[in-house]
């Protein structure tokens, strides 16, 4: 491959100075990505990291909805270390993101596995795993509401039909049980998109590797483990990322279906952070419990990254 | 393939459908149902009755709805946030991965940040923000927002979509006498696509759900959109909820995504790096 | 403020229009998306040089949270109408515009409901004027009640009463229960469980609004809990109840499966619809006779970030005066103003003349905190409601409730 840069780089340097235009053939490069990277910058610094320095800035203050603040230093992020109620939240959701992300990621290789075909049944099939995907996430918790609740629900009405119980059950009633309504809701709309980035990944795969290995013996779970899953070390990174993410940051869901229930047992983090900040109006507290949540996830992604993923370029 | 496989396929594949699609059926079915049936104990499976009545209730039960207004607004909102989306996640996703420069790797880490905080964190200040711009109660400024807040999953998936591909190509293309840009846009891009779609879809489906932001950053009626509508039409005191006018707006807003699913599907099929460009 | 440390210059809200019409904007909430648009048509036509444009936005926590953020960036609205528990949050934090001086100048000023006016006053100052009214009855299924051997014509007038008929309907057998309400939502409760309270002489919340004095241990209190925790014990009360936040109450007692619901006259129309079942109305009973209920619904105020206050005036005092509220009452909208109420309301529906009964001897709560110690599903008073009255253990419940209730006052 160096071969191949000296050769344009000599191509290039073929006026002269060879080494002073080799050089500035990669300044070029560099310039070129930076431009490259610069809009998305922009933009993330205008309507991001600029928003994010005045959440700080309010982290440090006693910052009521509406009136007056006050300067008061770390003392929110004092008195959140001590605040069992938004630790006990943390733990929920932790509990939560630890139940749904296997439970996604399988499921979601299962289906990519079935139907990454190229003929029309596999693309039938696809397409209605993907189907709950563009639902949004409001609609399919109120949804799922429905879906469960005793009186009017077609679930408890099936399960009654079907000999499996007797009156139909109320699920959101006790704690585990409204946590897998939840869980079982997100995992209906979710992993239609994973699987759709799996198999992408998957594509990206070149068939001669496959190929190759089929040669030499190998079976479709030896394929799969050693050649598949290595490969898809970047989709896999991308996927769990943003899995484990939304997952530590889930609030809508919890909010329509459980709402916070049964006695406040399904509380999560963005929950507290959102009853502190739009049901009693204190601002600054609930930035400074927003920053701590949000060094959690950026310690919690970088772990991930690093684990999972090695080198994203292919040799 | 051997007869058993095939037979196993078929049954895996149509339980785990069944389980897929049970739920929207039942939607669908109960958003036909009168108001009546639709409360009756115990519910009925599939309609006895059809009825449009619910959907006729998204279309201005006040008068002051005018529900296509609002469709057009989240239509253009969420083109706009794709179309934006798309643009800034594969040019940087292309400078991250290709043209390497100094802090690189620390910079993609940072602008993944954006994800990793709760949105109803950042709304106070970001409306601020738009506001101190002029850009408050605009669906300019909306767009913008949704942008950027969609930009570190495109960018993570462009990344890896130009990270995947063989940096032969690249080198090749310049031997050839093609810019920078001209690689970009006529050798690296096509072989992208899967990521480019899955990007695209993302953005629009996203956007065009997204309810928080748009409730806050939007002052105008006229310029409301369609989850906002949506969630006017559907509660009332105490949040009461009609479930029929809410089963009948989850159909109509999941309605325009399938078909863009279905339009897109095609980039997705495999085979597009094989026999990959020479 | 906000605005101050980073604006040069806020805008927003409205101005002079084209040839001299002041555009005025006006937020509702969606509750009032019935008749809002027909009010502000008729005072759009009616009023030449004042156009008023009306957003209609989601409400309870949407609704005070995007008053809230727009307000502390100076970008309020012109007028606009909220649940009257808001108004002494946002009177005491400057949102409203003080209108006392104008107020006191309506010949008007005393036909409207005690409660509605207490709320709009805070400090001694008016900040909003009552706009359209609410109140909590209890609706029976007169079918039901026939059914199950009691008279449809002499509903239930104490707590002794109410439980044996709900043993009776529930004694039917099947899915058909006594009595229901959304067990897991503040607001509900609080518009349909306090009046037992203060039809018997207790009280929730006392003090003034700025300093609120939670009684969720007073006696009165433990005597409703162990009321409605007796009739859960019973099984009158369908075991969904304790997880219902939203509507499912009421759907049950639409499909005719439940023999008693407490809710507002905003359930008629929803009932109208689906008529399989005779149905009436009686006022929440005390412990051994009297009524009470809930007064609630909107007050309509001026913003404090508005550009023009005399148009803003203008119209929040025509949407109280006689064209507006007889508009509204032909579309069903209780009245604030009960001196009109005979001749533009009850004689609409006989059930009418009760929630106007109902609505004079109405409570509130007044309080600037209201909505983290009561709407708030997680907060002090909701939990207590679902965890005394569901799983027992009622003076516990109460003193945890009331240690927290405090808590929120004291941190304002």
């Amino acid at each position: 491959m160096s071969e191949r840069r000296a050769a344009i780089a000599a191509r290039v340097g073929e006026r002269g100075g060879a080494r002073r235009r080799a050089l500035t053939w990669r300044r070029r490069r560099q310039l070129a990505g930076l431009l490259c990277v610069l809009p998305a910058l922009v933009c993330t610094t205008v309507f991001f990291f600029v928003p994010l320095g005045l959440d700080v800035w309010m982290s440090l203050n006693q910052w009521p909805l509406l009136g007056d603040h006050e300067f008061i230093g770390l003392q929110n992020y004092a008195q959140a270390v001590h605040d069992s109620a938004f630790l006990s939240s943390v733990g929920v959701t932790v509990l939560y993101t630890v139940i749904i992300t296997p439970a996604l990621l399988v499921l979601a290789f299962v289906l990519a596995l079935l139907t990454q075909g190229t003929d029309r049944a596999s693309r039938f099939f696809r397409t209605l795993y993907f189907l709950p995907v563009p639902v949004g996430l409001a609609s399919a918790s109120y949804l799922f509401v429905w879906l469960v609740q005793p009186n009017v629900g077609p679930i408890g009405r099936v399960l009654q039909l079907t000999g499996a119980v007797h009156q139909p059950p109320v699920w959101l009633a006790a704690t585990i049980p409204a946590l897998l309504v939840v869980v079982g809701m997100v995992v209906w709309k979710v992993t239609g998109l994973q699987m759709i980035l799996l198999m992408a990944g998957m594509q990206s795969i070149p068939e001669a590797m496959h190929e190759a290995a089929t040669v030499d013996g190998a079976g479709w779970w030896r394929r799969f483990v050693f050649i598949t899953l290595p490969l898809l070390r970047p989709t896999l990174a991308l996927v769990l990322v943003f899995s484990v993410a939304g997952s530590l940051l889930a609030f809508d869901q919890f909010y329509i279906i459980t709402a916070g229930g049964p006695s406040n047992s399904t509380l999560t983090a963005v929950y507290t952070i959102y009853r502190t900040s739009f049901v009693s109006f204190h601002l600054g507290y609930g930035a400074a419990l927003s920053i701590l949540t949000m060094l959690v996830l950026a310690a919690v992604s970088a772990v991930q990254l690093l684990l999972v993923s090695q080198s994203t370029e292919m040799s | 393939m051997a007869r058993a496989p095939r037979v196993a396929w078929w049954g895996a594949c149509l339980a785990l459908a069944a389980l897929f699609v049970f739920p929207l059926y039942l939607t669908l079915g109960q958003s036909l149902k009168t108001s009546a049936e639709a409360a009756a104990s115990p519910p009925t499976l599939f309609p006895h009755q059809l009825s449009i009545q619910n959907y006729l209730n998204l279309n201005g039960q006040a008068g002051s709805i005018d529900m296509p207004v609002h469709l057009l607004n989240s239509l253009l909102v969420a083109l706009a946030t794709s179309a934006g989306t798309v643009v800034l996640a594969t040019l940087a996703g292309y400078g991250f991965a290709r043209l390497r420069f100094p802090g690189a790797g620390l910079l993609f880490l940072a602008m993944l940040a954006a994800f990793m905080i709760p949105f109803q964190a950042i709304i106070t200040p970001l409306y601020v923000v738009l506001h101190t711009l002029g850009l408050s109660n605009s669906l300019v400024g909306l767009t913008l927002v949704y942008i950027t807040f969609q930009l570190p999953f495109g960018l993570f998936l462009m990344r890896n979509s130009f990270a995947a591909l063989p940096s032969d190509l690249e080198e090749s293309a310049q031997l050839d006498g093609c810019s920078l840009a001209g690689t970009l846009w006529r050798v690296m891009l096509p072989l992208a696509v899967p990521g480019v779609v899955t990007t695209a879809l993302f953005s629009f489906f996203t956007s065009w759900n997204e309810f928080f932001a748009a409730l806050i950053l939007i002052t105008d009626q006229g310029k409301f959109t369609l989850p906002v509508v949506l969630s006017v039409l559907q509660t009332g005191q105490f949040g009461t909820i009609d479930w029929g006018v809410l089963e009948a707006g989850v159909v109509l807003s999941a309605a325009p995504c399938v078909v863009l699913f279905l339009l897109l599907q095609k980039y997705y099929v495999g085979g597009l790096l094989s026999g990959a460009v020479k | 403020m906000l605005a101050a440390v980073l604006l040069a210059g806020a805008c927003s809200g409205s101005g002079g229009g084209s040839s001299g019409t002041t555009t005025l904007t006006l937020w509702a909430r969606d509750s009032e998306k019935t008749f809002i648009g027909q009010i502000v048509d008729q005072f759009n036509q009616s009023h030449k040089n004042i156009h008023v444009n009306v957003t209609i936005i989601p409400a309870n926590d949407p609704f005070v949270q995007k008053l809230g953020t727009a307000t502390a960036n100076g970008s309020g609205p012109d007028v606009v109408s909220i649940d009257l528990v808001f108004v002494p949050y946002f009177a005491k934090t400057g949102a409203l515009r003080d209108i006392t001086s104008q107020a006191k100048g309506l010949s008007y000023l005393s036909g409207f409901d005690s409660a509605h006016m207490r709320l709009a006053n805070y400090n001694g100052k008016m900040y909003a004027l009552p706009f359209t009214a609410e109140s909590s009855v209890v609706f029976y299924n007169k079918t039901l009640f026939q059914r199950a051997g009691l008279d449809p014509a002499k509903p239930p007038t104490t707590w002794a009463e109410l439980e044996a008929a709900a043993v009776k309907i529930r004694g039917l057998g099947g899915n058909n229960y006594g009595y229901v309400w959304p067990g897991a939502n503040g607001g509900a409760s609080i518009f349909e469980l306090a009046p037992f309270v203060w039809a018997s002489g207790g009280e929730v919340v006392g003090g003034t609004p700025g300093q609120s004095v939670p009684m969720f241990n007073s006696p009165a209190v433990t005597d409703m809990l162990t009321f409605m925790h007796n009739m859960a014990q019973e099984g009158v009360i369908p075991p969904s109840a304790s997880t219902d936040t939203t509507s499912n109450s009421l759907t049950a007692f639409q499909s005719g499966t439940v023999g008693m619901c407490p809710a507002g006259a905003f359930f008629i129309p929803q009932l109208q619809s689906s008529k399989t079942f005779d149905w009436g109305v009686f006022p929440i009973p005390g412990k051994t006779g009297g009524y009470s209920s809930f007064a609630g619904g909107d007050e309509i105020a001026v913003g404090s970030d508005t550009k023009s206050p005399d148009a803003a005036w203008t119209f929040v005092q025509w949407a109280t005066d006689m064209t507006a509220q007889q508009t509204m009452a032909k579309l069903g909208v209780m009245p604030v103003r009960v001196d009109l109420a005979p001749t533009i309301y009850t004689p609409q529906n006989p059930a009418y003349s009760i929630f106007i009964q109902a609505l004079q001897q109405g409570h509130t709560v007044d309080s600037t905190v209201e909505n983290a110690l009561i709407n708030d599903n997680n907060g002090p008073w909701a939990t207590m409601i679902h965890d005394a009255i569901f799983n027992g253990n009622i003076k516990a419940t109460q003193d945890t409730a009331q240690t927290k209730a405090q808590a929120i006052v004291a941190a304002g």
